[in-house]
């Protein structure tokens, strides 16, 4: 056991929000300790295949599907995993976990510098008081101890640092915030956006709000409309830890940081009841090390938080770390999606687009706000989709060989527009984490079992929205083809969250209003576990907010010797 | 099939690799044909067939055909390695025009000798003593039939996909039959377009969801 500096934070994870706290806090003028269980990958020069041509790649992009059965059976399923960017997912045969009988959850994971921020979507929305106040309304869960006024500031600080492209809209339900100017919506998205106005004025389709730079931001330069981001970006012009935090956390020369680290346990002493460090495998040698620090935050991502948290469970805290409640693990949720509505869009055969805008359009949410108007749910749904060209990938489905079949193939072929709802996913406490007792990782680590299943209100929510849906695109000239209302297996968002859940209440929730937790005071888990309800919006800029926030409130009770 | 067909050994796997490098510009190294089983492993009577299909899908006009530019043996590669779901197992009440012994044990369809065997019954003999026109014919004889109502699981289908995909992301399918642009720099929402524009290959959100 190599035991090395003491640091004033260690924060656990280098994705997103532990991007965000390794900012913040070293900003703050703390020295910092930040722990990646993956690999380096350096901005710019890490990034292998980002300009790659099809004509580069031995499968054309389209990946070796032989070696992904074997060694990336769950993360082949997610759609930003393809032969460019399979370097930036975990192989699955050697990260091993179990869900329960009867789930179906594929756990979409990247264990490298930056986590998911290299790949994620992008979307960035804030939530609003419909959201905050959901689990108090219809009695799901239990309260969020913050409201919309607490997190607005710091969104604004989270969207002018990251740089988010939107259309200010004004919608109570879908917040405005600090925008770059927006993409632009396509032709078809504006005819349709008209028309499904003219029916329904209050259901609002705006381009997606994106962490995709219209502008140039200090050092990061403009999107270059090239939507190969996952690859990751030399221009830095998406926002990921390697673009954006990690460079301002370097700068202030506070950061340490440590690669290849699975943290396997945070220390706790119950004598101060606090926190005083971590302990760690280095994943390539197998070394363990161990170091201490004022205090700890956990952004290892969602599960892996709470893994981490249980695998920290001591003879003081038998049932794991800071869980004298007993919900740990407990009510965790992913937004249940699906293909709501797919129509060919008439009408528009002489206009076309230049560039891949790196985002689709928004439909906002309009169910169940002011009026309770869900058919068997008392939530939202929103969608996300598009209007689009379809390629030479549609000649799979025609028939024809030749001369005529390929020339028939040159052109851009007919616009369709494509509705994916995403709905709000109800937290409930038999959807939970465990540790696996009998099956553990290469380096002895339990395994997570997950536990999953959406139940009758999402079912219902994604019954509304293709009917919806349907309703929308026909209104708008279109013929639909196709329509699903079935959410596919747990994880498919990619969105998630809880098993450490924010609450008023010790006795039912792991951490207070500042992401903190109830039982051990200099404990801060600001990532997607910390979530008590999932809203229908992406997640991650709340995320982000909320780690910003409490950065500032773990630096200001630092100062004053609380913690 | 002769000793010699039937017997690809590790060099011929390597050399084949090398002809497809040089054919379409892949790096040898990236190429995995040398994996491949010698029960897997394509004769040079198979190779012709499939880059002579291969060019009667996609045939040369103003810009080279799919069989001029190596899509052929891509084919094969792919077909080895299982793209689009071609190694998954396919019960026989989805491939009716599958007989058993185009099937391997786990159930998947080897589609190399299938389209073999196809043209040789639906040509009477030797179908690559056929002219390019009278290969075309049987070969849209075979796409009309997968493309008939209801025969959503024929081989062909995963054949023809494969033929695409080689050919729109080989360099000229790419970038001289259809554009390529990998930095556009800007996103234009709206241009005229005629009946002569060129989609662009390079549009992966049209490539994805076709």
């Amino acid at each position: 056991m190599v035991d090395t500096a003491q640091f004033d934070a260690i924060v656990v994870g280098s994705g997103i929000t532990g991007g965000w706290a390794a900012k913040e806090l070293t900003e703050a003028g703390l020295k910092v300790l930040m722990l990646e269980r993956g690999r380096d990958i350096p901005h710019q020069t890490g990034y292998d295949t980002e300009m790659k041509k099809p004509w580069d790649m031995p499968f054309r992009g389209s990946g070796d599907a032989e070696e992904w059965k074997r060694e990336h059976p769950v993360q082949m399923l997610n759609r930003h995993f393809t032969e460019y960017t399979q370097g930036h997912f975990v192989n699955d045969r050697l990260n091993p976990y179990q869900t329960a009988p009867g789930t179906d959850f594929n756990w979409f994971r990247s264990y490298n510098l930056g986590g998911r921020s290299l790949t994620w979507g992008r979307q960035s929305y804030r939530w609003s008081d419909y959201d905050f106040a959901a689990n108090k309304r219809d009695g799901h869960g239990t309260d969020w101890p913050i409201r919309y006024e607490d997190v607005a500031p710091w969104y604004d600080k989270v969207e002018e640092f990251i740089g988010v492209a939107g259309a200010a809209e004004g919608l109570p339900q879908l917040p405005d915030g600090q925008f770059q100017p927006p993409w632009a919506l396509n032709a078809v998205e504006r005819a349709t956006r008209e028309r499904i106005r003219q029916r329904w004025p209050e259901r609002v389709l705006t381009v997606g709000r994106t962490a995709n730079l219209t502008q140039p931001l200090g050092e990061r330069g403009q999107c270059q409309a090239r939507s190969i981001c996952a690859r990751g970006c030399s221009y830095g012009a998406y926002f990921s830890t390697q673009s954006s935090t990690l460079p301002a956390a370097k700068a202030t020369g506070n950061l340490t940081l440590v690669t290849d680290a699975i943290v396997e346990k945070v220390d706790y002493d119950p004598a101060t009841n606090r926190v005083t460090g971590v302990r760690w495998v280095d994943s390539k040698d197998g070394t363990r090390s161990r170091a201490g620090a004022r205090m700890v935050f956990l952004n290892a991502g969602s599960f892996n938080s709470v893994q981490l948290m249980m695998n920290s469970a001591s003879e003081a805290m038998p049932g794991g770390l800071a869980n004298s409640s007993g919900v740990l693990g407990t009510h965790i949720m992913d937004h249940p999606s699906t293909l709501s509505a797919m129509a060919i869009m008439p009408g528009f055969e002489d206009v076309t687009t230049y560039g891949n805008r790196p985002t689709g359009v928004v439909i906002a949410r309009y169910r169940n706000m002011d009026e309770m108007d869900g058919e068997g749910h008392t939530r939202g749904f929103s969608f996300q989709g598009g209007a689009l060209q379809s390629g030479w990938t549609r000649g799979k489905r025609e028939p024809g060989v030749g001369v005529d079949f390929k020339d028939s193939l040159r052109p851009p072929g007919p616009w369709r527009v494509v509705l994916v709802a995403f709905a709000d996913c109800v937290p409930r406490a038999r959807n939970r984490l465990t540790l696996d007792r009998t099956k553990t990782d290469a380096h002895g680590i339990p395994q997570l079992n997950i536990a999953f299943a959406f139940g009758k209100e999402e079912q219902a929510a994604l019954a509304q929205a293709k009917a919806d849906s349907a309703a929308m695109l026909t209104e708008a000239g279109g013929h639909v083809i196709m329509g699903f209302d079935q959410p596919g297996a747990g994880g498919g968002a990619i969105h998630e969250m809880g098993g450490a859940r924010m609450g008023w209440d010790p006795a039912t929730s792991v951490l207070n209003r500042w992401s903190q937790a109830h039982d051990v005071p200099n404990l801060f888990v600001t990532d997607g576990a910390q979530m008590s309800s999932s809203a229908c919006q992406n997640p991650s800029l709340t995320y982000m907010a909320l780690t910003a926030r409490a950065a500032d409130r773990a630096v200001g009770l630092l100062k004053e010797n609380l913690i | 099939m002769s000793q010699t067909e039937g017997s690809w050994q590790r060099r011929d796997f390597l050399r084949g690799a090398a002809l497809l490098a040089l054919a379409i510009g892949v790096p040898v190294a990236g190429v995995s044909l040398s994996d491949l089983d010698a029960s897997e492993a394509p004769t040079d009577r198979q190779r012709e067939m499939m880059r002579r299909v291969s060019q009667a899908v996609l045939p040369a006009t103003d810009t080279p055909g799919a069989g001029d530019v190596g899509v052929g043996d891509f084919v094969i590669l792919a077909l080895a390695h299982g793209l689009d779901g071609t190694r998954e197992p396919a019960g026989s009440a989805e491939i009716p025009w599958a007989v058993p012994q185009y099937q391997r044990r786990d159930g998947s369809v080897r589609y190399v000798d299938w389209l073999e065997g196809t043209l040789s019954r639906m040509g009477n003999g030797d179908f690559l003593r056929r002219d390019d026109a009278g290969l075309h014919d049987l070969v849209a004889r075979i796409d009309a039939e997968a493309f008939a109502e209801g025969a959503d699981a024929h081989p062909w289908r995963a054949i023809k996909g494969l033929i695409l995909l080689g050919y729109y992301t080989s360099e000229v399918g790419g970038s001289q039959e259809l554009r390529f642009e990998l930095t556009p720099g800007r996103f234009d929402p709206a241009l005229p377009m005629g009946p002569n524009t060129r989609a662009w290959s390079s549009d992966w959100t049209a490539v994805e969801f076709g």
